[in-house]
């Protein structure tokens, strides 16, 4: 059987690999989609690109990113913030810009510029959207991290594409059970604080 | 380069074996999809929980979903649309089942008022309103399905992933930029196709 020991590690590395992306993602999603809110040309040319690019299948996105940066961790982080920056952008400039007029219109009655209506009007309303974008792209980007290890990034997918050489199917499932489990939870958590936020809201 | 590269990776008729298997897929899943549809609008207290099951499968990477029915089905053609389909039903049945339920009240009544039997409206009055949503769904399918089965080229499968996955052992850059480019330009051209049909579709039959 396979060391325990190699599966944590796995977990660990894919968990790093993800999750990391998803961070740096959401850090470059959230100013761009500002900038669009204020930039007509901006918002039109991203929300054209991120109804495109949504169409591309995973493994395209990673195998084109191979010749572009090589092989490796890095790379792999790369191409996971390729498949999920625009979703991510898209809900949140959607959420932020839907804020109903009556809101703002009264924001800027007591006097307040761009930036306090921004901060205190349109993030709390566009929270809710922009949580069911971080949930989705949270979902993708389990599931990139899996391929990426076709490029060199180790983790849980290393496992499974090391079964699939050999034909070693209980190292496949070694791989693919935690990824699964993994996603579930994911899941399962996101989405107890999905209602949370909406029973705030 | 790029004629040279076509010539040794196939890719035509690699592009025919795509295209098949997303095809036959999606012709099982719009049919499984709209009649789990029907069956929840016929069963609405089983619609929550068949619904979450379907989501949950959706999480699950697709990579991940491809592998764990190998032990079941072997490699190749069979668990590539088999993952296909167990991943791409949710859009379709949930978009059925809300399109249906979310009927416009105003056309029951006149329905109603005209003295059609429920199983009338059904199929003359809801499903004709429902299919604008349904053709959404289907649409998030055909996504759904283009990323599957490019994976099944990791299990034989054939298709364009196949090439793909040659281009990184060999690391041959030329290979992975011309397949990869092709098949992102292939989803988008059939993105676009079932864009334009939701569009005919949303005018003959949309609210607005």
């Amino acid at each position: 059987m396979i060391d325990i020991n190699i599966i944590l590690n796995a977990v660990g590395e894919h968990l790093f690999l993800a999750y990391s992306a998803l961070f740096i993602s959401i850090i470059l999603a959230i100013p761009l989609a500002i900038l669009s809110l204020y930039n007509r040309y901006l918002a039109s040319v991203l929300l054209v690109l991120a109804n495109l690019v949504q169409a591309i299948p995973s493994f395209a996105v990673v195998a084109i990113v191979v010749p572009l940066l090589g092989i490796g961790f890095k790379p792999a982080i790369f191409a996971i913030i390729l498949r999920i920056i625009l979703p991510l952008f898209k809900n949140t400039f959607t959420g932020l810009k839907d804020v109903d007029f009556i809101y703002i219109d009264s924001a800027r009655g007591i006097g307040l510029n761009k930036m306090e209506i921004l901060r205190h009007i349109r993030f709390p309303h566009a929270f809710p959207a922009i949580f069911a974008g971080i949930k989705f792209s949270a979902v993708i980007a389990n599931s990139v991290a899996i391929l990426t290890s076709l490029i060199g990034a180790g983790g849980l997918g290393e496992l499974i594409f090391e079964g699939l050489t050999n034909f070693n199917i209980p190292k496949v499932l070694t791989g693919a059970i935690p990824a699964m489990i993994i996603a579930i939870l994911l899941d399962v958590s996101f989405s107890l604080i999905e209602k949370r936020i909406s029973l705030e809201n | 380069m790029i004629l040279n590269v076509w010539k040794t990776q196939q890719l035509g008729i690699k592009t025919i074996e795509h295209l098949s298997m997303v095809f036959i897929a999606l012709l099982i899943i719009i049919f499984i999809g709209i009649s789990i549809g029907i069956f929840l609008y016929n069963r609405r207290n089983l619609s929550d929980v068949v619904l979450n099951i379907l989501n949950v499968i959706e999480t699950i990477p697709e990579l991940v979903l491809l592998v764990i029915l190998m032990p079941f089905l072997g490699i190749g053609f069979r668990p590539t649309i088999v993952a296909s389909i167990l991943y791409s039903i949710l859009p379709v049945a949930r978009n059925t089942y809300v399109g249906l339920t979310q009927v416009d009240q105003q056309y029951l009544e006149s329905a109603r008022a005209m003295g059609l039997a429920e199983k009338e409206i059904l199929w003359h009055v809801r499903i004709p309103l429902a299919l604008p949503l349904i053709a959404a769904g289907v649409r998030i399918a055909i996504v759904f399905t283009m990323g599957v089965v490019t994976l099944g080229g990791l299990i034989a499968a054939g298709g364009l992933g196949g090439p793909i996955q040659t281009g990184i052992h060999l690391y041959d850059k030329n290979i992975i930029i011309i397949t990869g480019l092709w098949i992102g330009i292939l989803a988008v051209m059939v993105d676009s196709i079932g864009s334009w049909i939701e569009k005919r579709l949303n005018r003959r039959y949309g609210y607005d």
